[in-house]
């Protein structure tokens, strides 16, 4: 299971594990080791193996980090908390500012696969502020509001920063999110599938608020992420793209 | 014990004084014991301010009225003495009418788009911000950033100016002060924290970041070894100035000080907080863990007890003169500009 064995089994896009920055690459734990976790009270020892408020465990074998950008008011926290939580309170969210982050462990095909999930500020004047962050980010999930046309049509600048600043073979992928809206959707299934086709993303329409979509975006990228750093050669190769395609609910492809 | 807390929690209201519903894990036990004692000071302060504010004259800035200002300011008086002291009232009274002009003019749409995406995100946790409140707060936070943001240009509207207004508007209950208090915060007290490039702010965390090496060195190499930046840990701190960081009542009091004595209070109370939880901090194993540990550090007695905390923070970061500060804030500009 070491790094240094991933093999290139994915072209440009998986790189070797020795082009990971030291700062960048997988964090493989002792096997099931219990870490400290951010729960533990202040002042107080650090309390092992104590579950995470949001039903998680301290528990993992590998850890990844992912970023969740796009602009102010897509719904990031609101994806990230139905998530972690399972939950949508509408009208409990308050604007982020700056970064923030939350834990979940997923078990992934029996490994368990510790996802750090940073939230960012979605103002532009905040990207000077974030951009730091995306050389760690091991994933980013880029979001935009299907009814808002400007948070879509500002997709490209976003895929400009990611370009710039995180590490080229972070994963990627386009979230048209709020598809359960009243709203008119003004950002139609085929303009989001269109511009992450003309740039290689996985795609997939969510609602943080009913839950469609959410647990399969975090679970591709951790099944991504997992199967890239601790390759099992007899594993058949997980495929990004087809999983997407294949799990994700209201995808052309599942439309008669 | 458990019949204690479940006590207090039947004295104690859900809803605070300002609103905000008050979070499912809130300690009422701790707060009761704190407020018993605090409930005294308060009384004494309110007597002392009111001999003070006898005759109804303006406020000026003086050696006593700093005393007075650090121990804080009693609930009724504190919009009349953060107006007066941060200059905010001279300026509203050298502009009649303007704040009433300028929500007059045609609003440029994106600033108005800014705007209106926070408003159901600020405070849905304070019952006056509801859209079922009367009168519902949420037009005066409105009001109040885009008359801002149509006067000040350069900044517009910057998260985190919609949590500022907020508490203002709670404050105040009065649209036009708190239109002139957030220019005084905006345009004279902090230094160019909310502009599109937000170099005050940058220069702030880098600030704090040489004033901790300096003074709790232990702290600023645990954060050197894992390469964390402050910006990580604290940008809320200052673009927020505490708020929805700290309990609504220290808030309060940090921006008491704040608005008579300027933007280094701000550096005094992260130093406190940091100071306090030194053996804590120096707990972490790994970025996260000292992301969380801040975050832990705004939490508990310590904060919540403000009036400690508030005499704290003039003595444990030790000696933090406005030269000092200037001079750091200059020198880590000049870093941020070559970068």
């Amino acid at each position: 299971m070491s790094r240094k064995k991933t093999p290139k089994s994915k072209g440009a896009s998986v790189p070797a594990a020795s082009a990971l920055a030291a700062a960048n690459g997988p964090r493989l734990a002792c096997p099931r080791t219990a870490h400290p976790g951010p729960d533990a009270p202040p002042n107080g020892p650090p309390q092992a193996n104590r579950p995470s408020l949001g039903g998680g465990s301290d528990l993992y074998d590998v850890a990844f980090k992912v970023m969740l950008v796009g602009d102010s008011g897509v719904g990031k926290t609101c994806l990230l908390v139905r998530f972690k939580d399972g939950a949508f309170l509408a009208g409990t969210f308050i604007s982020t500012v700056g970064i923030d982050f939350r834990n979940k462990v997923l078990d992934v095909d029996g490994v368990k696969v510790k996802l750090q999930i940073w939230d960012t500020a979605g103002q532009e004047r905040f990207r000077s502020v974030t951009h730091a962050y995306y050389r760690d980010a091991h994933a980013l999930l880029l979001l935009y509001d299907v009814t808002s046309k400007s948070s879509f049509d500002n997709i490209q600048a976003w895929l400009t920063e990611i370009q710039e600043y995180a590490q080229h073979n972070a994963v990627l992928m386009l979230l048209g999110n709020k598809v359960d809206s009243a709203h008119e959707h003004v950002v139609k299934r085929e303009d989001g599938e269109k511009l992450a086709k003309e740039y290689g993303l996985p795609f997939m329409e969510t609602s943080a608020k009913t839950g469609l979509n959410v647990d399969l975006a975090f679970t591709a990228i951790a099944k991504e992420l997992k199967q890239r750093s601790m390759k099992v050669p007899s594993e058949p190769r997980f495929r990004l793209h087809d999983y997407v395609k294949r799990e994700g609910q209201g995808n052309s492809c599942c439309r008669p | 014990s458990p019949e204690r807390a479940q006590e207090s929690r039947v004295r104690v209201p859900r809803v605070d004084p300002y609103g905000f519903e008050r979070p499912e894990d809130f300690d009422y036990a701790a707060y009761e014991e704190f407020f018993s004692a605090y409930l005294v000071i308060l009384t004494r302060r309110a007597i002392k301010w009111s001999k003070l504010l006898k005759g109804g004259g303006r406020v000026q800035k003086s050696m006593t009225v700093k005393r007075y200002v650090r121990k804080g300011v009693p609930l009724e008086h504190r919009a009349r003495v953060w107006m007066a002291l941060s200059g905010a009232q001279a300026q509203m009274d050298q502009n009649p009418g303007y704040y009433h002009r300028l929500l007059q003019e045609e609003r440029d749409p994106s600033l108005d788009n800014a705007i209106r995406t926070d408003l159901n995100r600020t405070f849905p946790d304070n019952v006056n911000f509801r859209k079922t409140a009367n009168p519902c707060l949420q037009k005066a936070l409105y009001n109040v950033l885009s008359a801002y943001g149509q006067h000040n240009e350069g900044v517009g509207y910057c998260q985190g100016m919609n949590f500022i207004v907020g508490y203002l508007i709670l404050i105040t209950k009065n649209e036009e002060e708190s239109f002139w208090l957030l220019d005084a915060l905006v345009g004279r007290i902090l230094p160019d924290y909310y502009s599109p490039a937000m170099l005050g702010l940058k220069t702030d965390q880098e600030v704090l970041g040489e004033l901790v090496t300096m003074k709790l060195p232990a702290v600023g190499a645990l954060l050197d070894q894992h390469g964390v930046p402050w910006t990580l840990l604290v940008s809320r701190w200052f673009i927020c100035l505490f708020v929805d960081v700290l309990p609504v009542e220290t808030v309060l009091r940090v921006w008491d000080c704040l608005f008579n004595e300027g933007s280094k209070i701000i550096f005094r109370v992260a130093l406190t907080l940091i100071k306090q939880h030194q053996a804590f901090i120096l707990e972490a194993t790994s970025t996260a863990d000292i992301c969380e540990k801040f975050k832990q550090i705004t939490k508990g007695h310590l904060v919540m007890d403000c009036h400690t905390l508030m005499q704290n923070i003039f003595s444990e970061p030790g000696s933090l003169s406005m030269t000092t500060v200037n001079k750091l804030r200059e020198s880590c500009r000049a870093r941020l500009l070559v970068q």
